[in-house]
């Protein structure tokens, strides 16, 4: 078929400045990527930046950001949060729920109605329509406005959201899928039922950097090898189990090294632990670089942007044995080691500690794998691809 | 441990045989008891949940469980860092804790006493699954040895 020309993506955020988010991030990207490409893209979001609040922080209407019409849209007002809580509660709990909890569920997600009129009013101009993550209610209802066109970029993880019947649906509704790795293609083919054929495997595109390794510690003040985490912290994401391992591992080991976590959220203060905040690209870039590794706890991711980041800054990967994505990306790479349990844990970080021959192996073997597999010429190639075939 | 790297090529690490590497050494330190430690089965309450579907979940939780399973009720040396006021601070917690001691103590005697009996219901019933299963597993590889067919893949 002919090349879609006109492509709208749909995010509950716009990922710029300080707000965070792996896929509102890779969203942002590749429509920027296809609107350097001479293809005419729209990016409707909401006026959100933080996760935790929904609040409209950002100011509605349309502008122009590097080739792209941005159309921010306020989230809802009606949101009740507390029944939106309880359901969501229950879903975490494994409880089944009906099909009216779970569209209530839905609906008092993050929603905004007047991103979807607009939508939908426009649907029409739109060759394919790109909606991710899949767990929000605002990608519910943009999926059902033109499902025959709309592609969605699940970001999908191995929980219980994945499994209602509701989203179920949306997959089996829409044209196809974009996913982010192997194993997410996977997930979907296991929890979902989705027929592969139907989706494509895409990915983001990382521009290669060059970084310090020592220009971090200088500035910051730090003596003391450190362990590096950057983005949201929560429990899903595994960041108690890195401040418990990390403090489990000093005092059995009686070795100082410091936990530098950057990014948004809760964080347990302890004495080994530097909140550093939000970072600059550049300064995230030479923190990832003067890492002995970059520790990625989470089970629930489906590319792993900030792992790959640190693979191009040189420094390896610790990850999670039960995050098949993570995992994946350090086999498949050779730039990193992934733990079960703490004592995998404390006998991989101490490896490290103790081999900086080893950890510049495989900080190079990260490299070269992100520069081959995740430049950009490559990635648009498969999403153009990917774009004409589904 | 770098000595035994395994190289692919030039420069690649072949970090999958690095890890199973390690997980061998682990395994055999965690059966000799080098990873018995309450710290350890403090640090991993965030983890279990992730474990579970793992082959050695069972045994790995009952160790951590083990570990942690009794409250520390021994006397302990009341301190304070604040200098200026140290010996008057340390006199008023003494008296506090010597009016809560009898209360307390109570409460965490039973508190292992239960904990404990827990741990040994979960080992027993675990021991007669693994039991079961093992003579299960064993009839199975006598039928399919008398049937002539190969034993199924494990994985």
């Amino acid at each position: 078929m002919a090349a879609p020309r006109s492509i709208a993506f749909v995010a509950p955020r716009y990922a710029e400045g300080a707000t965070v988010g792996g896929a509102e991030t890779l969203l942002r990207r590749l429509a920027e990527r296809l609107a350097a490409a001479g293809r005419s893209v729209t990016f409707f979001a909401t006026c959100a930046r933080d996760h935790f609040t929904w609040a409209n922080e950002l100011p509605p209407g349309r502008r122009e950001v590097r080739g792209v019409a941005v159309e921010l849209f306020p989230v809802n007002g009606d949101r009740d949060t507390a029944r939106f809580l309880a359901r969501q509660t229950a879903i975490d709990r494994g409880e089944t729920l009906d099909r009216a909890a779970q569209l209530e569920w839905l609906r008092h997600s993050v929603n905004s109605d007047a991103l979807i009129s607009r939508l939908r009013a426009e649907a029409a101009r739109f060759d394919r329509i790109l909606a991710g993550p899949y767990l929000f209610g605002l990608i519910y209802h943009a999926a059902q406005v033109a499902p025959e066109r709309t592609l969605l970029v699940p970001c999908l993880h191995d929980e219980p959201f994945a499994r209602l019947d509701a989203l179920r649906e949306m997959f089996a509704s829409v044209r196809g899928c974009l996913f982010n790795s192997e194993p997410e293609r996977d997930l979907a083919a296991r929890l979902l039922g989705f027929d592969p054929r139907r989706g494509a495997v895409v990915g983001m595109g990382l521009e290669p950097f060059e970084a310090d390794p020592t220009a971090f510690a200088r500035r910051r003040g730090l003596s003391k090898p450190y362990v590096f985490y950057c983005g949201r912290r929560e429990a899903g994401k595994g960041t108690p189990l890195l401040t418990d391992y990390l403090g489990a591992f000093r005092e059995r080991t009686g070795r100082d090294v410091e936990l530098v976590c950057a990014g948004r959220g809760p964080l347990d203060r302890r004495p080994f632990v530097r909140d550093v905040g939000f970072l600059s690209e550049e300064e995230k870039r030479e923190a990832m670089a003067g890492a002995v590794a970059f520790v990625h706890p989470s089970a629930l991711e489906s590319f792993g942007i900030v792992l790959l980041e640190s693979f191009l800054a040189g420094a390896p990967g610790l990850v999670h044995a039960a995050g098949a994505v993570l995992r994946w990306q350090c086999e498949r790479s050779g730039g990193g080691l992934w733990f079960r349990h703490y004592p995998d844990f404390e006998e991989e970080l101490a490896l490290l500690l103790d081999d900086p021959a080893l950890r510049r192996r495989l900080g190079a073997a990260g490299r070269a794998f992100v520069r081959r597999e995740y430049a950009w010429p490559a990635v648009e190639a498969r999403l153009c691809r990917a774009l004409e075939d589904l | 441990m770098s000595a035994d790297i395994v190289e692919i090529g030039a420069d690649g690490v072949d970090v999958a045989a690095v890890v199973a590497r390690i997980r061998k050494t682990v395994d055999e330190k965690i059966a000799a008891g080098v990873y018995a430690d309450a710290r350890i089965a403090a640090a991993e309450r965030a983890n279990l949940a992730q474990l579970k579907n793992d082959e050695q979940f069972a045994g790995y939780y009952l160790q951590c469980l083990r570990d942690a399973v009794y409250v520390d009720i021994s006397d302990f040396e009341i301190r304070e860092r604040r200098a200026a006021l140290a010996p008057l601070l340390v006199r008023l917690k003494k008296a506090v804790w010597s009016l809560l001691k009898f209360y307390t103590y109570r409460l965490w005697s039973q508190q292992n006493q239960v904990n404990g009996l827990l741990v040994t219901g979960l080992e027993s019933v675990d021991e007669k699954h693994t039991e079961r299963l093992r003579a299960l597993e064993a009839r199975v590889a006598e039928l399919e040895r008398r049937l002539g067919a190969a034993p199924p893949p494990r994985d």
